[in-house]
Order: C-alpha cells, then sequence, then structure tokens
C-alpha cells in the first residue's frame, strides 16, 4: 500500500490528498492492533540527548511519518526553520522576527538582524541580569530600613507569569545555597486577589517587586504594581522616589515608559520588540528563574535550549523530534479529526507546565486567517488543557477512558528521581512511573489491556481505548533537560503554523476586548450604568450591578 | 606527665602552652610528616595575647615537642581540644588508642562534639582497665584565654570515675589555686551545663539588643533602663549591654549548636531567633547611615573605628564590623579601616582592595569621610579628640555601634549622632 508522494516533485495538495487516502484506510485499525507489531517501538521512538519521544501509541505507521515529512517539505518547513532562525520578519502582521533562538545563543556567536549582531545586546542583558542576581543573592539589596531583601514577587501576566512561574516551579530542586533565603511569589490577576493575600503576610522593609510587561502598559500589571507602592508608601516614611528606587524592578521592552512609571534605568533589564511574550522566559523574563536556580542554572537551561534549537535546524525532519511532535499532532488533527489535546506530566515539579502550554499553543496557534488574510482550509490548534497525570486521574480521567471525545495525550514523565533521598520517596517515583505508563497503556488498548479477564464485564466497565499518546520521557528534571524540554513545544508549534499557513507570533485577537473594557471601566468609573447604550445584555448587567451598589449598606 | 594535646582550637593551644609551662612533657602530633614546627594554623589563635611566646619558651625548655602520630598515641594522658567538624577524627583516634593500650588511659575532652559525644568517647574504651574519658568543658575567651586556663574560679567537670578525678586534679594542681568550686557531674551533664551557660547569655544579649531596638523608636534611653534592670539582684549587671551584635567564634558554636539541638529535638526556635536576630543586629549601624544618607551609599567614604569582633583580640571572626563592610561596599562605598591590633588580619581578608584603605591612624581613618561608624570598644576610642575628629570628617556624623560616647556632648559639638537605642 505504498501510496507515499514520490520525493521531488511534491505539491502541498498532493501531499494532503495522500494523507487523507492513508488515513482512510488507518482509522479502520485499533490501536491495540497496530500496538501488537513487531519493532513498532524501535520504530516509532526517536532520541536526541536526554530525551526520548515514544510515538508507538500515536494511531499510525512508520509510513505515515514518511507522508508527514513530505508534507512538511512541501509546505518549505526547512525554508521556514531557516527564516525563522536567521531573523527574517516571520511574524508578518507586526513586520518583525521572532527570535527567542537568539536568546539562547552562546556568547562569541554572530547573529545580524537588520545589519546589528544581536548577539552581543543579549548578552549584555544577561550580565546586567547577573548584577541583580548576584546582589540578591549576596543579601545586598538593600530596602528602605537597610535591611536586606528576602522576598520577591513577580508582577507580571501571561508570557510575564506562566514561563518563569512554570520553570521556578519545576527547578525547585535546583536551588543553590545562596539562594535558599529568597522567597519567590508570583502575583498575575487583574483583581488584586492573589496580590492582597501575599502583601499581607510580607515585610514591606524587605519585599522586592519585579514589574514584567513587555509594552509596560499591561494593565493587569500596572494595577497590581499601584497597589503594591501605595502598600510601601504606608509602610514607611520614605519617599515614593527612594521607594521605587529600592523596591521595584522593572522587565520590559519598553524603557520610556517603565521610566514614566518611575522605576530609573539602573533598576531595569530590557528585552527587545522581537522576543514574543510567550516566548520570553530565556530573556531577562526569566530574572525569577535566575534567583530561583542561580546564573550557572539559568545558563544551563539556556544551554539545554540552545542544544535543541541546533538539533531542530539540522537534524533530518525524519528524526527530528520537535517536527515529528507537530506532524503528529497534524495528523491527529487534521487526519484523525481530533480537536482536544490533554497534557499531563507525571512529575508535580511540572504542575505549571499545562497551563504555560495553554498559552504557547493556544496564543500561538489558536487561529483561523492565513498569513495572505485568507480564512484557513484546515482546523488548528486543539483546546488544550491538563493537569498533574496522577491528580487527573481522579478528575477528567474518566472522560477520557468512556466518554464520547477523542482526546489525544502528552505523558511527561522522568526515569531517574530521587537518588538520594529516602526509599519511601523513590518508592512514590516509582508508583507515578507505574501509573503513567498504565495509563497510556489502557487508553490505547481499552479492555484488551487486561486480556480475557475483561470479557464478561458490565457495559459500563468497558473500555474503548483507542485513544492515541505521546510519551516524553527525559533521563531526569534538570535545568538542561526543562530548557530542551520547553524549546521542544515551541518549535513544535512553530512547525504546525508552517503546515496551517498561520502566523503563530501575533495574537490580535486578544485586543478587542481589552478596547472594550475599557469602555465599559469609563461607564463604571462614571456611574452612568442606567443610560448605557450597549447590547441589552450588558446594559441589563450594568443596571443590575448599579442597583446591588446602591443597596449595600456599607456604600459610601 | 606525659601529655599528648590534640585539636588546632585555641583551647589546644593553651593547654599546650601552660601544660608545658608546668613541666609537663607536652607532645603534639607533627602537622605534616617529618615537620617540627610548632605552630597554630589559625591566625587568630596566633594573635592570642602571650600565647606563641609560651609556646615558644616551651620549645626551648625541651617540654614541648612536635613528633609522629604514632609517639604521640602511647602516652598515657590525651587532651583533646578539637573543632567541632572533627567529630569522626577523635573518634578514630581513641579507638586506635584502645586497640593499642591494655592498661590505663586517661582522655580529657574538651571538644565541642555536642551533648553525649564523650560518653561515645568512653564506649570505646575498656572502663574495666581504667580507661576513662573526662569532659572538661572549655570555658576560655578570646582574648584573656591564658590567664583563664592558669586561674580558674570555677570548673566544671563531667567525670564518672574517682581514679580518673585523681588524675586530672594532679594534672591541675598548678592552676587551682584561685579555684572557688569544682562542680563534679556527669559527662553529658557537664555538656549540657556548657551549653545551657551560653545560650543563656546568648538570649540575655539577644533580649537587651532587642529591648534598645524597641527604645530607638519609643524615644527612650536604653542605657538608663540597662543600668535600672541590672540594680535588681535577680538580673545583675553582666551580659545586658546592648551594641551591634556578639561575635567570635566559640560561643557562636555552641549556640548554633544548642539551636540545632532545640530545633531538631523540641522543634523550638528560640535560639535560632536569637541567632538570626543577632545577624540582624550585626548591620545595625550599617542600616542607621543607609537611612541617614536616604538609602544611597554610592561613592561615599565610611571610617571605621574598630574591626576585631571584641576590643582585646586581634581576631575578626564572625565579627560585625565584617558585614558592615561587606554591605557597604556592596553599595559602593569606600571604607576606611583603623583597628589597633586586627588591621593585618583584615587585610588578609580583604588584601589590595581599590575600596579599602588601612590606617594605621585612626584620626587618618576618619579623613574626609561621610560618617564613623564605631564597631569595637577599644580603650582608645573612648576619649577622642573631638574637635579634631570634627575637622577630620567631611560630614559629622557618628554612628556608636557599642554605645560608649555621651549623646548630648556629641551633639553639642556639632555631631549627628546615632546609638543603639540611645535617644
Amino acid at each position: 500500500m505504498n501510496m507515499a508522494c514520490g520525493s521531488m516533485q511534491l505539491t502541498i495538495e498532493s501531499c494532503w490528498q495522500a494523507l487523507g487516502v492513508h488515513a482512510d484506510a488507518l482509522k479502520q485499525q485499533h490501536l491495540k492492533d497496530l500496538l501488537s507489531q513487531d519493532g513498532r517501538f524501535g520504530e516509532l521512538s526517536f532520541r536526541h540527548e536526554g530525551m526520548l519521544l515514544d510515538l508507538s501509541r500515536q494511531r499510525l505507521l512508520p509510513q505515515t511519518l514518511d507522508k508527514l515529512v513530505d508534507l512538511a517539505q512541501a509546505s518549505d518547513l526547512q525554508g521556514w526553520i531557516e527564516a525563522l532562525f536567521q531573523g527574517e520578519a516571520v511574524n508578518n502582521t507586526e513586520q518583525r522576527p521572532a527570535l527567542h533562538t537568539a536568546l539562547r545563543l552562546p556568547a562569541g556567536s554572530t547573529l545580524r538582524v537588520a545589519g546589528e549582531d544581536v548577539v552581543p545586546k543579549v548578552h549584555a542583558n544577561l550580565e546586567r541580569m547577573a548584577g541583580m542576581v548576584e546582589l540578591l543573592h549576596n543579601r545586598q539589596w538593600r530596602g528602605y530600613t537597610g535591611e536586606p531583601i528576602d522576598t520577591v514577587v513577580n508582577v507580571g501576566v501571561g508570557g510575564s507569569d506562566l514561563g518563569p512561574m512554570m520553570a521556578c516551579r519545576a527547578l525547585n530542586d535546583f536551588v543553590p545555597d545562596e539562594a535558599a533565603h529568597l522567597k519567590i511569589h508570583f502575583v498575575s490577576s487583574m483583581d488584586g486577589s492573589q496580590l492582597v493575600d501575599l502583601l499581607e503576610q510580607s515585610n514591606p522593609a524587605t519585599t522586592l517587586f519585579i514589574v514584567s510587561s513587555k509594552s509596560f502598559t499591561t494593565i493587569d500589571t500596572l494595577a497590581n504594581a499601584a497597589t503594591a507602592r501605595r502598600w510601601l508608601q504606608d509602610a514607611s516614611d520614605v519617599r515614593d522616589e527612594v521607594l521605587v528606587n529600592r523596591h521595584f524592578v522593572a522587565v520590559t521592552a519598553s524603557p520610556e515608559k517603565a521610566l514614566q512609571w518611575g522605576i530609573p534605568e539602573s533598576n531595569q533589564l530590557h528585552f527587545w520588540d522581537w522576543t514574543g511574550g510567550r516566548y520570553s522566559l530565556w530573556s531577562t523574563i526569566g530574572l525569577p528563574i535566575a534567583l530561583k536556580i542561580g546564573m550557572s542554572g539559568f545558563h544551563q537551561m539556556l544551554a539545554g535550549a540552545h542544544d535543541l534549537d541546533q538539533h531542530f535546524r539540522s537534524a533530518p525532519l525524519s528524526e527530528n523530534l520537535p517536527v515529528l511532535l507537530a506532524m503528529t499532532g497534524i495528523w491527529n488533527i487534521n487526519f484523525l479529526d481530533i480537536h482536544a489535546h490533554a497534557i499531563l506530566p507525571y512529575d508535580g515539579r511540572l504542575a505549571h507546565l499545562p497551563a504555560y502550554l495553554e498559552q504557547l499553543e493556544m496564543e500561538s496557534n489558536g487561529k483561523s486567517v492565513c498569513r495572505d488574510g485568507s480564512a484557513s482550509a484546515h482546523r488548528t490548534c486543539p483546546v488544550l488543557w491538563g493537569e498533574v497525570g496522577p491528580n487527573a486521574q481522579h478528575a477528567f480521567y474518566q472522560l477520557l477512558h468512556q466518554g464520547t471525545e477523542s482526546v489525544m495525550c502528552d505523558f511527561i514523565v522522568s526515569a531517574r528521581r530521587y537518588a538520594s533521598e529516602h526509599e519511601t520517596l523513590q518508592r512514590q517515583h516509582q508508583l507515578a512511573l507505574a501509573n503513567c505508563l498504565a495509563q497510556a497503556r489502557v487508553l490505547a488498548l481499552g479492555d484488551a489491556a487486561l486480556g480475557s479477564a475483561q470479557d464478561n464485564a458490565k457495559p459500563w466497565q468497558r473500555y474503548r481505548g483507542n485513544q492515541p499518546s505521546t510519551v516524553i520521557l527525559l533521563d531526569e528534571l534538570t535545568p538542561r533537560s526543562v530548557g530542551a524540554l520547553i524549546a521542544l513545544y515551541e518549535h513544535k508549534v512553530f512547525v504546525q503554523s508552517v503546515i496551517w499557513g498561520i502566523n503563530p507570533f501575533d495574537q490580535w485577537g486578544v485586543e478587542l476586548g481589552k478596547t472594550m473594557a475599557t469602555q465599559l471601566l469609563d461607564v463604571l468609573d462614571s456611574g452612568q450604568h442606567p443610560v448605557a447604550s450597549f447590547d441589552h445584555a450588558t446594559n441589563g448587567l450594568l443596571a443590575a450591578i448599579e442597583a446591588r451598589r446602591m443597596s449595600n449598606p456599607d456604600a459610601d | 606527665m606525659k601529655i599528648a594535646v590534640w585539636g588546632d582550637e585555641l583551647a589546644s593551644w593553651v593547654a599546650v602552652a601552660q601544660l608545658a609551662a608546668y613541666g609537663n612533657d607536652v607532645r603534639v602530633p607533627q602537622a605534616a610528616a617529618g615537620t617540627t614546627e610548632i605552630r597554630p594554623s589559625q591566625s587568630s589563635v596566633r594573635a592570642e595575647p602571650g600565647l606563641m611566646e609560651l609556646i615558644q619558651a616551651g620549645v626551648i625548655k625541651g617540654q614541648l615537642s612536635a613528633l609522629a602520630t604514632d609517639e604521640c598515641e602511647e602516652v598515657v594522658v590525651h587532651w583533646l581540644a578539637m573543632a567541632p567538624d572533627e567529630e569522626d577524627k577523635a573518634i578514630a583516634l581513641v579507638q586506635r588508642l584502645a586497640q593499642r593500650a591494655d592498661g590505663s588511659l586517661l582522655v580529657i575532652n574538651q571538644s565541642n562534639f555536642g551533648i553525649g559525644a564523650s560518653d561515645r568517647l568512653q564506649a570505646l574504651l575498656n572502663s574495666d582497665a581504667g580507661q576513662a574519658v573526662i569532659c572538661l568543658p572549655d570555658t576560655l575567651q578570646q582574648g584573656r584565654a591564658l590567664s583563664q586556663f592558669a586561674q580558674p574560679k570555677t570548673l566544671l567537670v563531667g567525670c564518672e570515675d574517682a581514679t580518673a578525678l585523681q588524675s586530672l586534679q594532679a594534672i591541675l594542681r598548678p592552676f587551682t589555686g584561685a579555684l572557688q568550686s569544682l562542680q563534679l557531674m556527669t559527662r553529658r551533664e557537664a555538656e549540657f551545663t556548657k551549653f545551657a551557660i551560653t545560650g543563656m547569655l546568648a538570649l540575655r544579649l539577644g533580649y537587651i539588643n532587642e529591648l534598645a531596638n524597641l527604645a530607638d523608636l519609643l524615644a527612650v534611653d536604653i542605657d538608663v533602663v540597662r543600668q535600672g534592670m541590672g540594680s535588681d539582684e535577680r538580673i545583675g549587671p553582666h551580659y545586658l549591654a546592648p551594641g551591634c551584635g556578639f561575635g567570635g567564634q566559640h560561643f557562636t558554636q555552641y549556640i548554633e549548636g544548642l539551636a540545632g539541638l532545640f530545633s531538631e529535638k523540641r522543634r523550638s526556635t528560640l535560639l535560632d531567633t536569637v541567632l538570626a536576630e543577632n545577624q540582624r543586629q550585626m548591620e545595625l549601624p550599617f542600616r542607621k547611615l543607609w537611612q541617614h544618607y536616604e538609602c544611597d551609599l554610592s561613592g561615599k567614604t565610611v571610617a571605621l573605628w574598630g574591626v576585631a569582633f571584641k576590643p582585646g583580640v586581634a581576631s575578626i571572626d564572625n565579627a560585625p564590623a565584617l558585614r558592615i563592610i561587606d554591605a557597604l561596599l556592596a553599595q559602593g562605598a569606600r571604607v576606611r579601616l583603623h583597628d589597633p591590633e586586627a588591621l593585618p588580619e583584615v587585610r588578609e581578608h580583604y588584601g589590595n582592595h581599590a575600596s579599602v584603605c588601612y590606617c594605621a591612624d585612626k584620626y587618618e581613618a576618619a579623613q574626609a569621610a561621610d560618617a564613623l561608624l564605631l564597631l569595637t570598644e577599644w580603650p582608645e576610642y573612648w576619649s577622642p579628640d573631638f574637635e579634631r575628629l570634627a575637622q577630620s570628617l567631611r560630614a559629622k556624623v557618628v554612628v556608636d555601634g557599642r554605645n560608649v560616647y555621651d549623646p548630648a556632648l556629641l551633639r553639642a559639638q556639632g555631631f549627628t549622632y546615632y546609638g543603639i537605642g540611645r535617644l
């Protein structure tokens, strides 16, 4: 049944067609039958450094991957990868490059963008960041009383929050002695509820706020920062200028805006408009990560990502981990019609990975317009969600096993953990590994996993199986492997965007809501609720809010 | 008597010098095979007043020699004053002694290995053969260690064997003329008592410092309060002087040991808090200066009088001044240092740092400085020529970390004065 496209003159359309025909045939086969084929694991698992990508529980054959690689080739994936790495304006709607890969280039390399080598700028900023990290680790960053800072609060949202928070949690085992005294918190929610709780238990004299905002106009972040500033003013007799100087750091691509807010140049760390928010944890946005694991740990994370960059750029597509992961997704979404994707780390340290990937994937590829402005002919990014696997087993796995929806799953787990810890903890990791393997097996095989023992099961005890999953097995979780894991997903997202012909680096879909919120805020501020002229639903709710506020006995 | 002394601590070297001075044949193990030089490796020990001279005298008289380990191990009396992290070494030593000796052995343990350590050493020996461990807690203070060894007023002795006690008394006879009490107890009790005394002193210092900081905020002069407290006979005047924290190696090591026990066995943070607050207290003069200059000390020049952790020693072990110098340098300030004895140690610590100036004269240190910090209450700082000081300084700001000056007097001469809990 070799119906593959010829390797020379492939057209995108012919590849899509060939894959469609192939899919029609393959759809009839249950995963349990595919998994009974000898040598499948060997043919469908791929390795790079300490990472193993196991695609053997996907509903595909080795020749499916060949056809998918043909499609990637026909879509000029290699050309796009080069364009990405060389700093071409791959973000076409905003006419700029997307150079997160430049953020992890080693010192001494060069990358010319618009005639200028960006690598020295990147490393100069890392150096500045290292200076701040050193002061804080040596307990020499002093607050307004002269006491050393012992609490750092990252105020940011979206890419200025999810990436650093995810990495800090993931690398909690790698805190060097000099960082042990620093408590690091993340505050993002617009309504201030996280901040209020945190301020109650913190000491203003020893708390430093990192205000992270690419544009320095993000209202969520500036609202939290203003509350923090007020808290410091209330706590001390020191002049506001001095307070801001000692207790605020800005991480931004808009230095003037940060300066207008009151944060002097000396307390600013910069990055550039060519770093997308959700791709920014490698830049100075990663300051909380560097504070958590030290600059040496941070550099290891960058090195892990850089190593994967090189693999992505140079490995043949058929052995290229991000490409294979992406094309498997294309297969599931566009040929098997699966539009839900669960991220299931079997490691509590990766608790924030699902939220991070939700943004990375859905903000990047949650689009229906192609680069040329035409409507997308294909389904694009699926709905992505997730949870620490063992906990999700007690939550939504019921749906995975017996619901009506097809869901593709990513299991992420490391082989080694707790090597130098107590046997009870080693046992816990063993337990997590066993559960990870068990769930992937049952999802794929269904009833067949237990063989004849299931023969007399009642209908509600039946397992359909045939849910495809990928296992990403890491040797162990380290700064380096986390760097590689994140880069793997970044490049996966890019590959899919190339296949779909969309721009993954803009996010125009979030703008209208902001504009509308400004209009509504004006109405709420002015108290003109009853005469508002929005749609009926909005008018109705505004009136209801007004009525409830009027009847509140505590209102002024 | 032939006595082998083990350890490279102040207590071991004081024992070496004094035991040799009274005619004992004192042996110390060679620092390296074949080296006959007898010299403490820590400069703070070498700085102990009179110690090096007394060691030298012992060598000249032939009472003191550095021998191979084997030759040290062949004697009957062993004096152990080793570092707190050398318990494994002590255990290995006592195991070797037990293997080679059939008859009696006397091990006098002065090391701070924690409570129960002397019992652990005893368990390695054959008590039926007259092999005994005595716990003799070290009560030496740096700066006065020789005289304290020579004329103790009280001795705590943890000993559970009458013959061993007789031997110890024979060894200590030259030194017990002024002895008022010898408290005999079990080894474990002796170790615990030593810990308890040190902890009590730390608590008093921690408490008076807390009171001084509160007095600062309530416009009360702690000096008046302190005298009032000291007049109550239940309290007494000792260890009630507020200041910028306690330092010194041994004191801190004992308190850390006790704090560790409290935290491990009792989940008690009492002494952890004292230690943490002491660390903060050490930086108090820095914070006063920081606030005076509105949180910006970059480019400022600061004079420091006193770097040693207390007057009378050349040692800077855990001295508050080190933390303050580090803080000032980190803020981009320059420091000009004076200390009557500790400057060589300070120079060893900071080397030729562009922002550190070592001054032989205290007024030279004050030259063109934006403030003077007094951190060690050496006698020569108590009554300086204030007029000359005022002329030397660029800004007449004095932070008195030891409360030695009269605030009113300094203010009358135009100084801005900050003390610890002073009006």
